[in-house]
């Protein structure tokens, strides 16, 4: 495939997505209520707790990561969801299209979306809580939401995999997957709290190092040697491995005819 | 020097397809079970078959939707599991339950998948507002596909089909559910693009009527098995029902004309004596004749060919 077919095959992904998103109510709840939401009650929670403004930063900052995560991931599900839904998903298949295209296209405006979230909650962060997440400068930021966006990617495509490999009855993963990285990334919480074996998982998680070295700018110690070479190498494993298995699911789907009955 | 492009559009050999269903006790269902199907290049074929009976089955792995358990597809000249990435851009195909994104305006759906097939700028405006008029889309181009009534729906499938301009099409059930005079309407689509641009054509129906209008040839499946493929002409006469010749005779018909030569058999009621024989064309005068020269009035003589729905149902037995 030439880089232009290329190009346009992603293109046509970022097209659709973008239009898609424009017209649903619940992609707008997505991208502002539910993050508004989130970052005011725990902002006001730090409030009641009579925590330090460092924890309350350190809390945040893993509120603002989760959501850019979740709004970026579920767009890069929308690849094949969206699909699902309006049983599409053949003609699609049935193009000169590969899932690199549909990942990479979805992706695009999820980051799109995502940096649109987190700049807005950055300033409502700032306006209701006197909390600077850009204060550790442009560098640390577009290193922390690269590995937001990295993580959201591997989820996505995951939750891709799964959809195609179990059907609708996966759609689940979708909402659901983003609160196992909430639990053992260390969202609310340093990884050190955990108990061993969650800690272990948590350190096999890139988020949780891309946390650890944002935070470190707030004045926490880091708990790990090298976060960002690490979370990085993690992203690049996982999101081969995410690939791999996104591509064995769409081939299992067409022996299996699950791409057909999703159609039906 | 470049290789001349292969005579059959469409070559698969023992071509079977068995489905699974559920993890831990799986329940088998075969749904192809050895089929040989040749399509020369240009030609418009039609899969006729009860439901169930393994058409769409056939046509999704030609199209590269499904992979065959077992057998050889070549299509275009390239295989259907190896090739299947180049093979998708030279191929395309409609349903007669057509479904995609719901919030996507009719010329968006056609300019989306355009894309996909690597068109861009002009060259895809052009080719987007040429099949929307060609399917006389134009009233509805900024309309939601959701919005759609089934006929508009199909004319967008039928549009998208064309959006590459293939040399392959596979239509499955393209009038499903369609009004009559829309029916017409794809009918005369559908040979406008064999007799306009050359392409090949497979498609399934129920209808016997599509199929002898459309197809040059017509291949019957069951239960995963062609049983007969052929012209709709070679199949009636092989099947054995043959032309009705129907006679209003005076007095009862003699006792010979049900052993005349070319006749299959003979029966009367209310009135009318029918002979099936194997040409009408062929035995009518000489049937004709001998009841003449033994003093039989003919009243009235009705001929009617057999129609391909009673090949079906004989095929379907």
């Amino acid at each position: 495939m030439s880089w232009r077919a290329d190009l346009l095959a992603v293109w046509a992904v970022v097209v659709r997505n973008a239009l898609m998103a424009s017209r649903n109510v619940f992609f707008f709840f997505e991208l502002l209520f539910w993050p508004i939401v989130g970052v005011i009650s725990i902002g006001l929670m730090t409030r009641f707790l009579g925590i330090t403004p460092a924890q309350a930063s350190f809390v945040l900052i893993g509120t603002i990561a989760l959501s850019v995560v979740n709004v970026c991931q579920l767009e890069v599900a929308y690849a094949v969801l969206m699909d699902v839904w309006s049983k599409s998903i053949k003609h699609q298949f049935l193009a000169p299209i590969g899932i690199r295209h549909l990942t990479v296209g979805s992706w695009l405006v999820g980051m799109v979306r995502g940096g649109a979230l987190f700049t807005l909650l950055a300033a409502l962060a700032w306006w209701a809580f006197d909390f600077r997440v850009l204060a550790a400068g442009p560098r640390a930021v577009a290193v922390f939401l690269l590995g937001c966006f990295l993580n959201a990617w591997i989820v996505g495509v995951f939750v891709c995999a799964l959809i195609t490999l179990f059907g609708n009855r996966a759609e689940a993963f979708a909402w659901a997957s983003v609160n196992l990285v909430l639990v053992l990334a260390g969202i609310y919480y340093p990884v050190s709290v955990l108990p061993a074996p969650a800690a272990a998982f948590a350190r096999a998680i890139p988020l949780t190092y891309f946390l650890d070295a944002y935070r470190s700018h707030f004045g926490f110690a880091s708990e790990f040697a090298a976060p960002i070479a690490t979370g990085l190498a993690l992203s690049v494993v996982y999101a081969v491995v995410a690939h791999l298995t996104f591509y064995a699911s769409v081939q299992r789907a067409r022996r299996t005819g699950l791409l057909l009955k999703m159609s039906e | 020097m470049p290789s001349p492009a292969p005579t059959l559009a469409i070559d698969a050999r023992e071509v079977a397809k068995t489905f699974r269903s559920g993890w831990f006790r799986p329940r088998l269902t075969e749904a192809l079970r050895g089929v040989t199907l040749q399509v020369p290049r240009g030609a418009i074929v039609g899969l006729l078959g009860p439901n169930g009976a393994g058409k769409t089955t056939l046509l999704s792995i030609l199209a590269t939707l499904l992979i065959p358990d077992r057998g050889t597809a070549r299509v275009l000249g390239l295989d259907v599991v190896r090739d299947s990435m180049a093979l998708r851009r030279r191929l395309n195909m409609a349903s007669g339950r057509p479904s995609f994104l719901w919030s996507l305006r009719v010329s968006e759906i056609i300019a989306f998948y355009g894309r996909l097939y690597g068109l861009s700028g002009v060259a895809l405006r052009v080719r987007v507002d040429k099949l929307i008029e060609q399917y006389e889309l134009k009233p509805y181009r900024r309309v939601p596909y959701s919005e759609l009534s089934t006929g508009l729906k199909q004319r967008v499938a039928l549009a998208k089909s064309l959006v590459n301009d293939p040399e392959l099409l596979f239509l499955d059930e393209p009038t499903l559910g369609l009004d009559p005079d829309v029916s017409v309407r794809v009918r005369a689509h559908i040979a406008a693009l064999r007799r306009e641009r050359g392409m090949t054509i497979v498609l399934t129906t129920h209808y016997m009527r599509e199929a002898e209008e459309l197809c040059d040839e017509v291949a019957f499946i069951k239960a995963g098995r062609i049983l007969d493929a052929g012209t709709p002409e070679a199949l009636k006469r092989r099947i054995g029902l043959g032309d009705v010749i129907a006679l209003r005779l005076e007095p009862a018909p003699p006792a010979w004309l049900g052993e005349a030569p070319g006749v299959l058999r003979c029966a009367t009621a209310d009135g009318w004596t029918k002979c099936t024989v194997d040409d009408a064309e062929k035995r009518l005068p000489d049937l004709l004749r001998q009841l003449f020269a033994e003093g039989v009035t003919v009243r009235n003589v009705r001929v009617r060919e057999p129609e391909l729905e009673e090949v079906f149902v004989e095929l379907a037995r």
